[in-house]
């Protein structure tokens, strides 16, 4: 036991922030954390809270009360299994500390009991907050015991054991059954095009169904012959039994719910104690590609470019080679309108929907207003989500000493960076934009002021989330994916984000509606405030993030 | 060429990594820096080429100050760091392509550069693959050609022999003295003495952010009553 909880907390470390060492950055993390917690964390909580509340009302009347609940804990469950993969792959296989761990006197279950702790821990914390939050609007739909609290505590730590174990099992059972899988980007580019497909999947499912408003929804789920239910149960028993413990039978139900969860440990220990060594040895850490080109051909294309240019070329090709960079950077751009289109599916076709397209084409102000809002707040989601300018600094790690030995100025470096960011996230944007803009048929004129609006809202996102990397970057990761995974940078960077356009949008709204001041001068207000917050994180980025990265000694 | 002015550096306002430390290399000299481990010798290098801050003292590069004149400080260097593993996932062409824009190689000179040095170094065969794919050694040997592709008149290698086989050692080496015969700089940290002993017109020896000896090899000898220079560095360092 001491063996595995010393590993487990040593593995832990190598996905943990870097430490502060000055006050001010202490403060700032402070700051930052409790506007992460009141800004992010506990809204998405209270209306996860509220949705299963509201469904679970219904839902007792039609003696199916607990269906809402449990449903909404599997599709966790089946994202936590999904997203799971690549990080269970990453973290059994072909993470740096493996030739480390492998010469020592372990055993197989040891290693692997540490390596998915380890994981669990650092992958769920906001799985935790969900989990938590859905048992609370359960339990207070319900009436439920005071001792439900307890049950719901205990379901919030270890709900999210069964989908890794799931995940955990299945690439053991991938690496054994394919030998030719021996290389980390292979597993990258499988998992990456694996999670793309479940989530096309997802949508065609949906999509087939016809769409689901609440009414619809509260039928399905109180329904006894629901297929996906039953099937659901199945493959998530533990979930129904802690929910059964809270309202009936506490003690029989919580024996069964820690039996299963017992069980799939035993099995999946078993199973890695058998295999997990034949399965890790002899597996390299990157592509191992033969280079084709002669020397001759290298050397004659050798071509003089502008330091720039070339620098840009560096950063893409980083991003786009690197499996965790492509996954969690480029291809993200890719995956959120695909979740937007799920979402508008799953709405069918509202009276919301129907009459905002009226509004647009009948040019009413405060539709277009909206729109306008909207795709600022997107653009500004979309570039902080993508993390490629609040993970500029960090993705240097061990080579961070390049950007300072080579005689290329700081600034020019950085602008070089948001420019990446700019382009991918910008150029994704104008691609979703234009395309709804002809949908909406709002004419050429307002669908180029939306194209700058949203290239400007993109560009200081870039440029503030370079600034907020600076502040203290996480240098030190063992293998890309821990760049991303556990950066708080990141995360504090997109709660900003989200806050800020949030005021914005709010606050345009909120004049338009109680000021009297047309459509037009809101709209000029806040096209100019979103060319100052450009100018501001340029400056930030300027003197501040330069001045950072000076006081760095790495 | 190099001018290192009563430079302090401290971490963490606690560990004084280096402590008012002095000393010149002139152009045509080969100077080594020796030292056990954490001495300070990777804290000297990373602030001669601008990668850590001085808390105090000046240090000058070619002439160039490189606080208040850096970018012509940084042109004026070849450098090579501890740990070769840099932007792996790039090819090796691409990589020595990105530095030789960096430090404005015209095209004519960078393909001559490039042709004699991996011939050299024997690095024609893997200059299209993925650095990823590169054994310790070959890593080190295109971070070899990278910092002298531009021909800096001061090289600074922090223990560039480790990884090397002992052909591109020797041709290193040779590099070296070649480089300093044309009057320029040469300032490397090693552990290997006999390299130090063999290739070096002057040594530095530093433990605990102190310069405990600047001066050739042969004062050293004299100094120490000419026992073997591994007896002298243990001496001075357990001191």
């Amino acid at each position: 036991m001491s063996i595995f909880l010393k590993l487990t907390s040593a593995l832990m470390k190598t996905v943990e922030p870097t430490s502060q060492e000055k006050k001010f950055k202490k403060v700032f993390y402070v700051v930052m954390s409790i506007i992460a917690v009141f800004g992010i964390m506990l809204p998405m909580a209270f209306l996860v809270g509220v949705i299963i509340y509201s469904l679970t009302g219904p839902l007792i009347k039609t003696g199916a009360g607990s269906n809402g609940v449990e449903m909404f804990l599997q599709i966790v469950s089946v994202f936590s299994f999904v997203f799971g993969i690549n990080v269970i792959f990453t973290v059994f296989y072909f993470s740096g500390d493996i030739e480390s761990l492998l010469p020592l006197p372990l055993k197989p279950y040891q290693i692997i009991g540490s390596k998915f702790t380890a994981a669990l821990i650092s992958e769920s914390i906001m799985e935790f907050i969900i989990i938590i939050a859905a048992f609370a609007g359960y339990i207070i739909a319900t009436g439920a015991p005071f001792y439900s609290w307890i049950i719901a505590l205990i379901g919030m730590v270890t709900l999210p054991i069964v989908p890794l174990i799931y995940c955990a099992i299945l690439c053991m059972l991938v690496m054994l059954i394919s030998g030719f899988i021996k290389n980390k980007d292979t597993v990258n580019k499988i998992t990456g095009v694996l999670t793309f497909l479940v989530i096309i999947g997802l949508i065609a499912l949906v999509s087939t169904s016809g769409g689901f408003d609440t009414e619809h929804l509260i039928k399905a789920l109180s329904d006894p012959n629901n297929s996906l239910l039953w099937v659901m149960n199945g493959v998530f028993p533990q979930i129904g039994f802690l929910v059964d413990a809270m309202t009936g039978n506490t003690l029989i139900n919580l024996l069964y719910y820690i039996g299963v969860n017992l069980a799939a440990i035993g099995v999946f220990m078993l199973i890695a104690q058998l295999i997990y060594f034949r399965t890790v040895v002899g597996i390299s850490g990157g592509r191992n590609t033969t280079g084709r080109k002669s020397f001759e051909s290298v050397v004659k294309k050798t071509r003089v470019r502008p330091v720039a240019a070339t620098y840009m070329k560096k950063e893409f090709r980083l991003l786009f080679r690197t499996p965790a960079y492509f996954m969690n950077c480029i291809l993200i751009n890719l995956i959120w309108p695909l979740f937007l289109y799920l979402v508008y599916v799953l709405q069918g076709r509202t009276s919301f929907l129907d009459s905002f397209i009226y509004g647009i084409h009948s040019g009413d102000e405060e539709t277009v207003l909206i729109y306008l809002l909207a795709i600022s707040g997107v653009s500004v989601l979309v570039t902080a989500a993508n993390c490629i300018a609040s993970s500029a600094i960090t993705r240097e790690g061990k080579h961070f000493s390049f950007i300072k030995y080579i005689p290329v100025p700081y600034m020019t470096q950085l602008n070089v960076k948001a420019a990446v960011s700019i382009i991918i996230s910008g150029g994704g944007m104008l691609v979703y934009v234009i395309a709804a803009s002809i949908y909406l048929n709002i004419g050429v004129k307002l669908m180029i002021f939306c194209c700058i609006l949203s290239l400007l809202s993109v560009s200081f996102t870039s440029y503030f989330g370079i600034f907020m990397d600076s502040v203290n970057p996480k240098l030190v990761w063992d293998g890309e994916l821990n760049a991303l995974r556990g950066n708080y940078n990141i995360f504090f960077n997109m709660a900003l984000a989200i806050l800020l356009e949030a005021v914005i949008c709010a606050a345009a709204y909120l004049l338009f509606k109680f000021t009297g001041l047309g459509a037009l001068m809101i709209i000029i207000m806040l096209f100019i405030l979103i060319m100052l917050l450009n100018v501001m994180s340029y400056l930030l980025c300027k003197f501040k993030a330069t001045k950072n990265i000076e006081e760095i000694s790495f | 060429m190099i001018k290192f002015e009563n430079v302090t550096k401290t971490y963490n306002k606690k560990v004084k990594a280096v402590d008012d430390v002095s000393f010149r290399v002139k152009g045509g000299e080969i100077v080594g820096f020796i030292g056990p481990n954490g001495s300070g010798k990777t804290t000297t290098m990373k602030m001669l080429t601008g990668i850590i801050r001085a808390d105090v003292g000046k240090i000058t590069i070619n002439g160039f100050n490189i606080r208040h004149d850096p970018i012509k400080a940084k042109e004026s260097i070849g450098y090579i760091a501890d740990s070769p593993d840099m932007f792996l996932r790039l090819k090796g062409h691409e990589f020595l392509e990105l530095i030789g824009d960096i430090y404005h190689v015209p095209e004519k000179k960078r393909r001559e550069r490039i042709e004699n040095l991996c011939t050299r170094f024997e690095l024609n065969s893997a200059l299209s693959s993925p650095m990823m794919s590169y054994s310790h050694g070959m890593r080190q040997k295109i971070m070899v050609v990278a910092a002298l592709m531009h021909e800096p008149p001061v090289w600074i290698l922090d223990e560039p022999m480790v990884g090397l086989d002992p052909k591109s050692a020797f041709e290193l080496k040779q590099l070296m003295r070649d480089h300093a015969k044309k009057g320029n700089a040469v300032f490397f940290s090693t552990h290997v003495l006999e390299v130090a002993e063999k290739l070096c017109d002057r040594v530095l020896i530093i433990k605990n952010g102190h310069l405990l000896f600047d001066g050739t090899l042969e004062k050293l000898e004299r100094e120490n009553k000419n026992e073997s220079l591994e007896k002298i560095f243990l001496e001075l360092t357990e001191k």
